[in-house]
């Protein structure tokens, strides 16, 4: 079986016109010359380049490159850490916290500490290394206008001030005096979008943005929801820039080596005489994060699930959020926690 | 469709081929079709001329009938059944994954797919000592949650670096990537890689997911998408029938008018794998999330459809090893 022309990267119009003109397979692509090509096919100089150039690369077969698993294992266990939520027991469950390199969506209803989280992340992204963090920029891209900046210098100072009660050794007193609040805001991007013109358009000129940036350690999209949610009369077309999005996403996670974290709102679903919340956007977005996270309230408390991963097992933890920010629910000890995830969790 | 060449065949020379260009034969397909007589003229080459090189195109590209009896024959010989190392899929699967076929998992966020191509890919590098190539879509795969799978199957490091050293992953996140690297494997890398992966053939491909790229270029005005998600169907099923090897994807789920979950992609692509299944998550009495799933069998060509088990995440492997993470400390010690 050959390659059909179709398959490759190539502006639809120009395939079209290759077919025409007896184009099909890549081997018939093999030995032509450009000249010979643009004439043939009707396309100009440019097309015709480009049409050779995928074909050859399609030949070698270099476009994509495997590595073992046992690779990626060295790789994970060296190279990507997680970024901390500062509460303990919901780290635990995620395996050190935000992972880099995977995206992960939290979803809740209003008012339960999703932009709380967020923020969180977005400060704890910059603990220095030698206090186990991953001592990177963030980016932040607000598209509830929720970003409150006293806020975040709030976090700021309380992250500040817990690692210098944490300062050891010389590493960690000279990495104190680079980590101030000043620092923590100054590393921090945030691009405010109205719509979802604004979120795509952004999202298309980010790659660029992490290559010229490399410190760049997180990606907070606060949230996805918005603006997509008032897109429900063209639900088909909805569905489709999302599916593109949630790849788009995944690929810079995967390719430099960032965390994305995501927000999604709830919604309710009703199906005959019951009714219940479901995360927005739909099913198929549900497979677009890595790991999804569901916050809720539970009386006056505050619940993690981990509903979706790959990697984790499905637990429940509580929370709770404090002047100095995201932070484990004090008066709840350890034992009770265990005895929900043994009822509710596996 | 292929564009004629000086030298495909005898008598093909540049002349005729220019000629032929000139009457506005450009393929192998026009030639054939078109009426030899009146072309022999056009020409100006002998009718016979002409004959025998259509008959010689013919020869080549047509495809060759073959006996029901040597079908048989090849099945025998070279057909593999892959378990997927749980008793209660491998039943409905009618004892695992056939080799030569396309078989497909749906499900909705958290149903299970991944975790299911994980250990299947573990049991086939491990306990069958085959090379597996995942192709990894969705970001899911963590190498960290294999090396978990294979310590519950075995204790020796050796061991286990060596199955994590047969199982390739490709990570690509877009539909092009993903035929680059199909139409890759077909030509030359499935052989490679079991060269260079330390003993043991590629036996099975896995691409979780296949809806998670194709979903993206499906819909709207073009009607390209639906020309991409053929091939890469096409080109899995030729990888899967010339290789022996078992072909393993996962598609996500839509819900139907009434409230229904059905597999997506839609109707054109429920043709293309063999056998589907569709797993969800099975809601404990207690409202929280279990480990249980049920995993339907909703097209086969071997079994009745509609069959339906369950199984437990956390207790993949014969029962007789015990879970996999909740293992007790006498079980470790055994181990």
């Amino acid at each position: 079986m050959q390659r059909p022309v179709s398959s490759l990267s190539l502006n639809p119009g120009v395939k079209v016109k290759l077919v025409s003109a007896g184009f099909q397979f890549t081997t018939d692509l093999l030995h032509v010359k450009p000249q010979q090509l643009s004439k043939e096919a009707a396309l100009n100089q440019q097309e015709a380049l480009e049409v050779l150039q995928a074909v050859r690369r399609a030949d070698e077969g270099a476009a994509s490159s495997s590595s073992t698993a046992l690779e990626l294992l060295q790789k994970e266990e060296e190279e990507l850490r997680s970024i901390v939520t500062f509460s303990s027991q919901l780290d635990a469950a995620l395996g050190g916290g935000a992972p880099v390199g995977r995206v992960t969506e939290v979803c809740g209803v209003p008012g339960v500490g999703k932009t709380q989280l967020c923020l969180q992340l977005a400060v704890d992204a910059q603990v220095p290394r030698c206090f186990g963090g991953v001592g990177g920029q963030v980016v932040y891209i607000d598209t509830e206008g929720s970003f409150l900046i006293q806020r975040v210098a709030d976090l700021a100072a309380a992250a500040v001030n817990h690692c210098s009660l944490l300062v050891e050794d010389q590493e960690q007193r000279v990495a104190m005096e680079t980590f101030t609040v000043e620092s923590i805001l100054s590393n921090m991007f945030v691009v405010r979008c109205h719509d979802y013109i604004e979120l795509l358009a952004e999202l298309h000129l980010m790659p660029g943005f992490l290559s010229d940036h490399p410190r760049v350690r997180l990606l907070v999209i606060d949230s996805v929801a918005s603006p997509f949610r008032p897109l429900f009369d063209e639900l088909l077309q909805r569905t489709r820039l999302l599916s593109g999005f949630a790849q788009q996403l995944l690929s810079m996670a995967t390719s430099h080596d960032i965390a994305v974290v995501i927000t999604n709102q709830m919604t309710t679903r009703v199906q005959g005489a019951q009714s219940q919340l479901v995360p927005a956007l739909g099913d198929s977005w549900g497979h677009a994060a890595t790991i999804r996270l569901l916050l809720q309230w539970e009386g006056p408390q505050r619940l993690a699930i981990i509903v979706k991963s790959p990697c984790h097992r499905v637990s429940t933890v509580r929370y709770t959020i404090t002047s100095e920010g995201f932070r484990d629910a004090e008066q709840w000890s350890e034992p009770l926690s265990q005895s929900e995830t043994g009822k509710q969790g596996v | 469709m292929v564009v004629l060449r000086e030298g495909m065949c005898p008598g093909l020379d540049e002349d005729l081929v220019r000629d032929l260009r000139n009457a506005d034969i450009k393929t192998v397909e026009d030639l054939v079709s078109s009426d030899t007589e009146k072309l022999a003229q056009k020409c100006s080459v002998s009718y016979k001329a002409l004959l025998a090189i259509r008959r010689v195109l013919l020869a080549q590209h047509t495809a060759f009938p073959v006996s029901g009896a040597d079908l048989y024959e090849e099945l025998l010989s070279s057909t593999a059944i892959l378990s997927s190392g749980n008793p209660s899929l491998d039943k409905l699967l009618d004892s695992g994954f056939y080799t030569g076929e396309l078989t497909e998992l749906s499900g909705g966020p958290g149903s299970g797919k991944s975790q299911v191509c994980f250990a299947a890919s573990v049991h086939i590098s491990h306990h069958l000592k085959q090379s597996v190539v995942f192709v990894d879509t969705t970001g899911g795969l963590t190498a960290g949650r294999l090396l978990q799978m294979l310590e519950a199957e075995t204790g020796s490091r050796e061991e286990q670096m060596e199955a994590l050293q047969r199982i390739h992953v490709f990570r690509l996140f877009d539909v092009f990537s993903l035929l680059d690297c199909l139409y890759g494997l077909r030509a030359g890398i499935l052989q490679q890689a079991s060269v260079g992966g330390g003993g043991g053939s590629v036996k099975a491909v896995i691409v979780d997911s296949v809806s998670a790229v194709i979903a993206p270029v499906l819909g709207g005005k073009q009607n390209e998408g639906m020309s991409l998600m053929t091939q890469v169907g096409g080109v899995l099923k030729t990888i899967a029938k010339d290789f022996n090897i078992a072909a393993l994807v996962t598609n996500h789920v839509t819900r139907s008018l009434s409230g229904e979950v059905q597999p997506g992609l839609g109707m054109s692509w429920s043709h293309v794998p063999r056998t589907r299944i569709l797993l969800e998550r099975v809601e404990a009495a207690s409202a929280g999330c279990s480990s249980l799933r049920s995993a339907t069998l909703i097209k086969s060509s071997r079994q009745p459809c509609n069959i339906r088990v369950e199984f437990d995440l956390q207790r993949w492997s014969r029962s007789k090893r015990g879970s996999e993470e909740m293992r007790t400390p006498e079980e470790m010690d055994s181990a």
